[in-house]
C-alpha cells in the first residue's frame, strides 16, 4: 500500500494505492492522524487505486470520520470501486460516510 | 464427483499479517478455478481476510510467529476453505459482531464473513484450536429459491 498526501489550502488529500488490511491499515492511520492534528478540512481520501479494503481499513476510516467531526471538519471518500462500495454497503456505512464519485467533487468546499 | 487429492491444496503460513495478500492471491485463483465471477471472488477474499485477521488478532493475540494451516478444496463446484489454528479454542460467541447501527471502529469481521459466505462453521480441532470452515458456491450453480 502507498499513501500520498497533498495539501490544498486547509484541505488534505490522501491518495491511497494498493490493498488496505490489518498489515497496512496502521500506516494509513498514521498518515491520517497528521492531517487530523493539523485540523485539515475537508480531509479527502481517494480510494480510486485501492483494489482491496477490509474491516481494519474501515475501522481506520471510521476513526478518522469521528476525529474530524470532533473539530467540526469533514471527511470525504471518493473513487470507490464497486467491490469497495459493496463493503460499505454490507457494513451499513454508506449513509455514515460522505461518498463522492470524483476527487474534484470531494475537494470542493 | 471428483475425488482427486490434486483438487485440495494444503498451505501453512505464519500468523503474520504481511502474508494476507499472498493468501488472498491463492484464494482468488482457487475461486476462479471454481467458476466464481469477479465480484464473488472479491467477496470470498474479504471473508477469508476477516477470518485470518480474527485468528491473528484474537486466537493468537497478535503473535506473528504462530502457525495457521489452510486447506483449500475446490471439488464439487464449490469453494471450501478450512482455516486451522493451534491456539485455544475460540467459540463463535466470543467473537460476535457489534450491532451495525452502533457506528464505531471494529467488530465487523464476523458480520462480513457471514454476509459473504454460504456456510460458516467453527469447531474445536484435534490440536485444541479452532477450525473455521468457509463454504460458498458460485451464484450460477445455485438453484433459484
Amino acid at each position: 500500500m502507498k499513501v500520498t498526501r497533498e495539501s490544498h489550502d486547509s484541505a488534505a488529500l490522501f491518495i491511497v494505492e494498493g490493498q488496505v488490511d490489518m498489515h497496512t491499515s496502521p500506516e494509513l492511520r498514521s498518515q491520517l492522524r497528521g492531517a487530523l492534528e493539523d485540523r485539515a478540512n475537508p480531509v479527502v481520501v481517494d480510494l480510486t487505486s485501492v483494489a482491496f479494503i477490509d474491516s481494519s481499513g474501515l475501522a481506520t476510516l471510521i476513526e478518522a470520520l469521528q476525529a474530524t467531526a470532533k473539530y467540526g471538519g469533514r471527511l470525504r471518500l471518493c473513487g470507490l470501486s464497486p467491490e469497495v462500495r459493496n463493503l460499505f454497503e454490507l457494513s451499513k456505512l454508506t449513509s455514515i460516510f460522505d461518498l463522492r464519485d470524483t476527487r474534484e467533487e470531494a475537494m470542493q468546499g | 464427483m471428483s475425488d482427486r487429492a490434486a483438487d485440495q491444496l494444503h498451505v501453512t503460513i505464519p500468523s503474520d499479517p504481511k502474508y494476507l495478500p499472498l493468501v488472498r492471491a491463492m484464494v482468488d485463483e482457487g475461486a476462479a478455478l471454481t467458476g466464481f465471477a469477479q465480484e464473488e471472488r472479491h467477496a470470498i477474499s474479504l471473508a477469508v481476510t476477516e477470518a485470518m485477521t480474527n485468528v491473528i488478532r484474537h486466537a493468537y493475540g497478535g503473535d506473528q510467529e504462530q502457525r495457521i494451516d489452510l486447506t483449500l478444496d475446490t471439488r464439487d463446484q464449490r469453494f471450501r476453505l478450512d482455516i486451522i489454528d493451534y491456539a485455544e479454542y475460540v467459540s463463535p460467541e466470543q467473537i460476535a459482531s457489534r450491532p451495525l447501527d452502533e457506528v464505531r471502529p471494529g467488530g465487523l469481521g464476523v458480520h462480513l464473513i457471514k454476509s459473504t459466505m454460504d456456510e460458516v462453521h467453527y469447531r474445536k480441532n484435534e490440536h485444541g484450536g479452532t477450525t473455521l470452515t468457509l463454504v460458498k458456491a458460485p451464484a450460477t450453480t445455485k438453484e433459484p429459491s
